[in-house]
This record gives structure tokens, sequence and C-alpha cells, in this order.
């Protein structure tokens, strides 16, 4: 079973269009996925500067994929997916 | 690369001479009744203090030591005789209606760098020069006495100040404290008193700065006293020492070529290093071969600014413009850094405990800051930075260093 690892861009854009209400996510996620989640704040992804990636706030997923205006909601769906898949 | 004026303090041949105050007001009073001023003339690299207790408390007591005070300054810095000073204060004072006197104590230090300190007295507790935790005596000390006014006695001393040393003045809110209500002190603390308290502490903390020795000195005579504080406190450090230097890097380069040597500068020279801005961070861990790390638990406690980040053998590593724009308000409205949201805190907190704070800013335009979904107007870095330097000019005396990359 893969862990998902999930870091969050902490950088000035990021954290002010969302970013900040991610901060807590460990707390949201349920009970059956409590440990198998690596959450890590980011100084900066520095994706906000390049064009097409679709904005800010981002997160970046298992190190490659990246999720660009991400929402709690849309996170927590996303690990979902890859918990249940890999499950 | 351009060096912004410093005032209030100064530092030269590699020294630094930081005087800091600490005081408390009488319980019940709304203005504390003593004064204490500082003053750096940059020119002939001279540094003042004046410290007055007015008679009485409340704002009678707090009207008299600032008119004291204010005028001592500058007297000294005018070089007007003691004597002539001490009167000119004395004929000016407003006679108070219930004791038909109008009298405010004062304590004087002025002190050129690389010449000898005078220290004036009128009435307050006798100064405290320790090299070290060794009592220094005065090279000289006299008594003077004004025609005018024959009952008031004023004592002159020179002293040998030096590299390391330190000087203490007090109200004697502090030397009395604990007076009628401590059985083991009689006479209250005493200047004995304070003396053996400061000598203790730099035994434990050879280093501790004025303004942490003054706020311990305050604080004890506070806790002396019990159930408040019977008369104002006031206590003045002046020590002389090597700057600490802090050095703030924030913002990237304009030409990434630039990045190694921005980067170095993390690591030339100075005590603590602060990296504001996500990608300064990154430059940082780029260049130089740091982690940042972003503790987890931090997220959650940051009060509204986004977290703090440590860079082993470095310093910390915070956001840039959210964190910088609220170290600018605390610093324009003096807020103590203690309510701040974390990484602003972090930041004024090593402000406070460094005398020279050199900024290292990168010019470099973060375009994704003029995106118009941005909830706020982000102000740009370089008048944020200017902005702050002359805060910690004005409001805190530190010397302030911009550079420009």
């Amino acid at each position: 079973m893969e862990n998902v690892k999930v870091e969050i861009c902490c950088g000035t854009a990021c954290y002010l269009l969302g970013a900040a209400n991610m901060m807590n996510i460990e707390d949201q996620l349920p009970e059956s996925w409590r440990g198998r989640v690596e959450v890590e704040a980011k100084t900066c992804l520095e994706l906000c500067e390049r064009e097409n990636l679709g904005g800010a706030p981002y997160v970046r997923i298992n190190g490659t994929e990246i999720m660009a205006q991400a929402t709690p909601d849309k996170l927590l769906t996303r690990i979902g997916e890859l918990l249940e898949g890999a499950a | 690369m351009a060096e912004s004026s410093a005032s209030g303090q100064g530092a030269a041949a590699d020294l630094f001479i930081e005087m800091e105050a600490a005081q408390f007001t009488k319980t019940g009073q709304g203005a504390c009744g003593d004064d204490v001023r500082f003053l750096t003339v940059e020119k002939e690299n001279r540094h003042l203090v004046a410290l007055s207790d007015g008679l009485g408390s409340g704002v009678k007591a707090n009207v008299l030591a600032t008119m004291t005070t204010s005028m001592a300054i500058k007297f000294l810095k005018s070089n007007i005789p003691t004597l002539e000073a001490v009167e000119i204060i004395m004929d000016s004072l407003p006679v108070c209606e219930v004791r038909k006197i109008g009298y405010a104590t004062f304590s004087l230090f002025d002190f050129r760098l690389g010449g000898k300190a005078r220290i004036s007295e009128m009435g307050n507790p006798g100064y405290i020069h320790l090299r070290g935790t060794e009592e220094i005596a005065p090279l000289s000390d006299m008594q003077i006495v004004s025609e005018h006014w024959p009952d008031r006695e004023v004592r002159e001393c020179e002293a040998d100040f030096r590299a390391g040393d330190r000087i203490i003045l007090c109200s004697d809110g502090v030397t009395q404290s604990g007076l009628g209500v401590r059985k083991d002190m009689k006479f209250g603390w005493r200047r004995s008193g304070v003396l053996a308290f400061a000598r203790e502490r730099i035994a434990r903390e050879p280093d501790i700065s004025a303004r942490d020795l003054s706020a311990a000195i305050a604080r004890q005579a506070l806790n002396i006293t019990p159930g408040g504080c019977k008369d104002d406190i006031s206590c003045a450090v002046v020590y002389l020492r090597r700057p600490r230097v802090m050095r703030v890097l924030t913002g990237p380069p304009y030409y990434k070529e630039h990045d190694a040597e921005y980067a170095r500068q993390a690591l030339l020279g100075p005590d603590h290093v602060v990296a504001c801005g996500g990608t300064t961070a990154n430059i940082l861990e780029r260049e130089l071969g740091v982690k940042v790390k972003v503790r987890l638990a931090d997220m959650k406690t940051a009060g509204g600014l986004p977290p703090i980040g440590t860079m082993e053998g470095v310093g910390i590593a915070t956001e840039g413009i959210l964190t910088l724009g609220r170290v600018l308000s605390a610093l324009e409205q003096m807020r103590p850094p203690a309510r701040e949201p974390a990484a602003a805190r972090a930041i004024l907190e090593r402000m406070m405990r460094h005398d020279r704070i050199e900024f290292v800013i990168g010019t470099k335009v973060n375009e994704s800051h003029q995106d118009p979904n941005i909830p706020q107007d982000l102000e740009l870095r370089r008048s944020v930075v200017k902005r702050i330097a002359a805060a910690l000019e004005k409001n805190y005396r530190k010397r302030v260093i911009l550079n420009y990359y």
C-alpha cells in the first residue's frame, strides 16, 4: 500500500489564494487514511510564475503531480483516489 | 548599493553603544513620573542619556521629568557647563502648589567613542559602572554646588568607559523598592542590591544586552515590592560592545546570475540570518545546500501568516511580502512582538536583539503578485523594506543598511 505525499506551497500568491485553508488538511483526513498521508509545507514551489499551469494555489502530490487551484475538497478527493487505487 | 543613515545609536571602529531603558509606572497612575531620553550625535560619535525622576507621581511628575530630560540633553549636546545647565533647569521647572518647590532629579551620561564618559547626577541613586562583574570606580569624582540653589548638590564623575563595559542608571523607584513593605529590606533593595543583582546576571549571561539587563533590573525591582509598584521604576543601561548583526535576505536578485553571490551573503559575517520569501529560501537551499524545514505543527499556529521554516546552521525562513508588511506595521506602531503572528514575531524579536540590521534585497518583481485575483494589494518589496528601515532607525535606534541585488 503506497502512502501519498502532499506538498503545499506557502508562497505569497498560493497562501493568499487559498493555501491558508489547506494548512490543517491533516485534521480533515478520515480516520482510515491517517498515517498514510504525509503533508509538508514548502516555502515556495515556484509554479505561480510559470504560465499555463492553471493558477495558484498549487499542491504537489507524490513529487510530480501538480494540482492547480487546489482546495481542501479537491485535495481530499485526489488523495482518496490515490489511496483507494493503491489499496 | 546604498547605505541609509542611522540615528540614536551608532557604531564606530567596530564598536557599538547600546542604550536601552525599562520602566514601570507607579500603580494607579496613568503616566510615568520618570523620563529617560537618549541622543546620538552622529557627527561627534557622541552618545547621551538623560534619566529624570519628577517630584511626586503621575502627570505632574511626568511633566517635570520630561522637561528636565529634554532640556538636559539639549544642554549636554551644546556643551553648556553642567552647573549652568542645572540652574537653567531649576529656574524653569514649574513650582508644585503643594510642596512649593519645583524639582526633578537627574542622571546624565555623556560619552564620545574613544574618550572618557562623563556622568552628572543630582538626587538619583549613584550610577553603577561594571566591567564584566567587576565594579569600576570613577577616574574623578567631585561635588559641585550652585550659588542659586545651594541645597542642590551635583556629583560629576569621569569614567574610563571601555569596550565590554556597562553603566547602569536608575531612579530611586529601583533602589527603594521593597522599602517599608519588606521586613528583610528595611531600606529597600538599595544600590548594593541592584549591584549584586546585575553582577549575578552578568556572571550567568556575560553577553546580556542592555535591553535585557535593564528589563531584568526593572522587573526585579517590581517583584521585590509586594502588591504593585509603589514608585515609578526606571532603569537605563549603556553597553559598549561589538555590534550584533542580523541579515535579512528578501526577494530574488534581478539577474539570475547573481543568485550565488546573493546567497553567500547569508554566510558572510552576520550573527543571524532571516530569509524572507519562498523564492529567497529556495535560492539559499539551492546555492548553499541547506535544507529548509517547515514544521507542520507551526502551520496551524501561524496566526494568519504563512509558517516559519528553519535552515540548519543559517537561520530561519519566512514568507515574504505579507510577513514583512506585518513587521512594518508593528515597527511603525511600536507594537510589542509578543502578540504578532508567529513569523512576524520571530523576525521582530530578532530585530530587537540585534544592533545592526542589514537587508539584502533582490529587486526582481514577482509577477504572480500582480494577479488581480489576489484579494489584497501587495506592496512592492523595496518600498516596504525602506519603510521598515526608517521605523527601525527612528523608533528603535537601530543601524540599518540596505543592499540591492
